[in-house]
């Protein structure tokens, strides 16, 4: 460049306004209007890791105790080179309405020492241990069958193996009402009817048989499945049977021809089946883990009301709930484990507890708004267990069970006091865990009577 | 003349713990609240710091707060706590969700000596009121935690939360979080375990995202906050 251009240059900066030239404007924090403070940014090592190419550390732990000593002392120093310890506080549950779990039970001990003033809910107590255990042997550890039913006359009717008892709660008198000869046919389900004037006794091998228990007479041959029959449920004087053969039958047992109609809808095993307490809904699950709802005055193969497909197991738990007359509890086998409420009025699910165990029988407490849940087989807890929530904030108030293996089936005394849980143990055994029916109860002390309690279980 | 100092206030360091320890207290209920871990009904109002401040009516989280400020109190009196962090996981996986780190410098001089420091009142609960606003509209760029409905939401990125007037957003907060939080305290390594803690691993978040908020001091303690989260794959572009 000649001279006078450069003389051009300078003359024209002194034009410009002087502004441009000074030093950008100062703002009161270190950094930019995008990140306000970049004080936790480490650019340096932001910047060799996204540059960096190297393939990732092969970390074997091949290092002597020595050296790791060394590495946990200088892992422990923070930023500014100050060795630290930390520590997360156990000092007492964070909710008094978290259901009672293993974990917290510790935490709720030394909570004890500290709460004083928590409020303290009175509440009646729950029996430690059975009232009655029976020796059940041949008990077919079966998950699907429904071997047990508590009839209003007051007789427990248990299948044993090829054999059927009846056990007579109020003198304990046994009975034996049949026997299957052979030795590949025993009965899968048993139920009484409303009026406990008959028992319905399903088999293995497909057929389904009326017997009168005064005159231990059989009354009816029942035909129509292909399959074993593991659930039956009655409803006045339609006896609802479901099969192996994924067929649901409605009997009429007053009418010549029993066969009043026949749904084909399950796609495995129909293994529950309900009647709502009004008697206008059927609930039935299956194998194939599908829960249906029919409504009693229409249904056919493709008329259901619902299809509830929430749970991962096989449905065979089920309860209509006796004080709220929509209301379905659902219990999942052992990949789901979880007790779910239905609205089945809309067919929605209004809530859903995970038990971690496959669950065999739900019974709903007529005197305290709870429900018990019967376990079989977990990976984590609840095994072979009795668990009682309280209904309808699903809280678990407490567990029970001594059974060795797992409980197969739970059926409840026609008075709503005790409930009887058949366990692959071979042992029936009777707990007192739904009284007392009065609304006068005895008012415990709500730790007292959690802390004894907890000590059975820790047993 | 009254007995209160005027203008300027003495700070010692037993008050000055006590301010602390109360701060995290209220700042652990606003989280508890603005993050849904517990339902809202649970909570009322209080007036503090020129704010209405929300407190939990739980019987059992009370007393677990009020405990756990005991001890941290305690130990801010004794110089020994370098930081608290709240940390909220998902009950479900156990996985960390969210950390608020409440980092905390200690003048050594007035553990030692026993001297006192002057700072008015009213500077530090402006400060205090500062972060609790924050706390407050953090919620504006915090990713949802209510599982397992995933509930629409836009980011906001790290722009400073006071800037955040003429945003409206509305979450469905009525969505109970089916969580669980848990308070960890980074102590000097010469304190021993209390009772009713137990040692812990630091439960980190892998690749968080951070937030540094704003901080208070009392000349005595000087507390920053920051909280940390879970990358949510919303933001992954």
């Amino acid at each position: 460049m000649d001279e006078s251009a450069r003389w051009r240059l300078l003359q024209s900066d002194w034009y410009s306004p002087r502004r441009l030239h000074d030093s950008p404007v100062r703002y009161d924090f270190p950094g930019d209007r995008f990140i306000p403070n970049r004080s936790l940014m480490d650019l340096d090592r932001a910047h060799g890791l996204l540059t960096n190419r190297t393939a990732p550390f092969n970390a074997t732990s091949s290092f002597n105790e020595a050296y790791r000593q060394k590495l946990i002392e200088n892992l422990t120093l923070d930023s500014q080179g100050r060795p630290f310890k930390i520590m997360v506080f156990r000092g007492s549950p964070k909710s008094s309405q978290k259901p009672i779990r293993f974990v917290d039970e510790l935490r709720q001990e030394v909570a004890s020492i500290f709460d004083n003033d928590c409020k303290q809910t009175p509440y009646r107590c729950i029996p430690k241990g059975e009232k009655r255990v029976l020796d059940a042997p041949k008990l077919r550890n079966d998950y699907y069958a429904n071997i047990m039913s508590w009839g209003k006359n007051n007789i427990l009717a248990v299948a044993l193996g090829p054999e059927l008892y009846l056990w007579n709660s109020e003198d304990q008198r046994v009975h034996k009402l049949l026997q299957v000869p052979g030795g590949n046919d025993w009965p899968t389900s048993v139920t009484w009817s409303e009026d406990a004037r008959t028992l319905a006794v399903g088999y293995m091998c497909s057929s389904l048989q009326l017997w009168d228990v005064e005159s231990s007479k059989l009354i009816r041959n029942l035909e129509g499945h292909s399959g074993r029959i593991a659930s039956t449920a009655w409803n006045g004087r339609i006896l609802t049977s479901g099969s192996r053969d994924k067929s649901i039958i409605n009997h009429d047992v007053r009418a010549a021809n029993n066969l009043a109609s026949c749904i084909k809808r399950h796609a495995d095993e129909v293994c529950g089946l309900k009647w709502s307490t009004e008697g206008n809904r059927l609930a039935s699950g299956g194998n194939e883990n599908l829960l249906y709802i029919w409504e009693a005055s229409k249904m056919s193969s493709s008329k259901f009301l619902h299809r509830l497909s929430d749970h991962c197991a096989a449905v065979k738990a089920l309860a209509w709930c006796p004080y709220q007359y929509n209301v379905l509890a659902s219990g999942g086998g052992l990949s789901d484990g979880c007790i779910k409420i239905w609205n089945t009025q809309k067919g929605v699910c209004i809530n859903s507890i995970e038990t971690k165990a496959q669950i065999c029988g739900l019974e709903w407490n007529r005197h305290h708004k709870e429900i018990l849940s019967g376990h079989g087989y977990s990976i984590r807890e609840n095994q072979n267990k009795l668990c009682l929530w309280k209904y309808p904030s699903m809280t678990k108030v407490g567990e029970l069970g001594n059974h060795k293996s797992r409980i197969i089936n739970l059926c409840q005394s026609p008075d709503g006091l005790t409930v009887i849980s058949a366990g692959a143990d071979e042992t029936l055994r009777f707990w007192d865990v739904f009284g007392p029916p009065t609304a006068g109860n005895l008012m415990v002390s709500d730790l007292q009577g959690l802390l004894s309690f907890r000590t059975s279980v820790l047993r | 003349m009254a007995s209160r100092s005027v203008a300027k206030d003495i700070i010692t360091l037993r008050g000055s713990a006590a301010i602390v320890s109360e701060f995290f207290g209220y700042a652990a209920n606003s989280i508890l609240y603005n993050r849904g871990v517990y339902p809202e009904e649970s909570f009322a109002k209080v007036k503090k710091y020129g704010l209405p401040m929300l407190l939990t009516q739980d019987e059992g989280v009370k007393s677990f707060i009020s405990n756990l400020t005991a001890q941290l109190s305690e130990w801010l009196e004794a110089g020994k706590l370098q930081r608290v962090v709240l940390v909220i996981m998902s009950k479900a996986s156990n996985e960390v969700l969210e950390r608020w780190n409440f980092s905390i410098e200690t003048d050594g001089e007035v553990v030692e000596k026993g001297v006192s420091r002057e700072k008015s009142d009213k500077e530090i609960m402006r400060e205090i009121q500062a972060i609790m606003r924050q706390i407050a509209s953090s919620i504006t760029y915090l990713p949802c935690l209510d599982e397992p409905f995933s509930c629409p939401h836009t980011s906001f990125g790290h722009g400073s939360s006071s800037s955040a007037g003429g945003f409206i957003v509305s979450l469905p907060l009525d969505v109970l979080f089916t969580g669980v939080f848990d308070v960890l305290a980074y102590t000097d390594t010469d304190v021993a375990v209390p009772f009713t803690w137990i040692e812990s691993d630091p439960k980190l978040i892998a690749n968080p995202q951070m937030v540094k908020l704003h901080s208070f001091d009392t000349k005595i303690h000087k507390v920053d906050t920051l909280v940390s989260y879970k990358n949510d794959e919303w933001d992954e572009q």
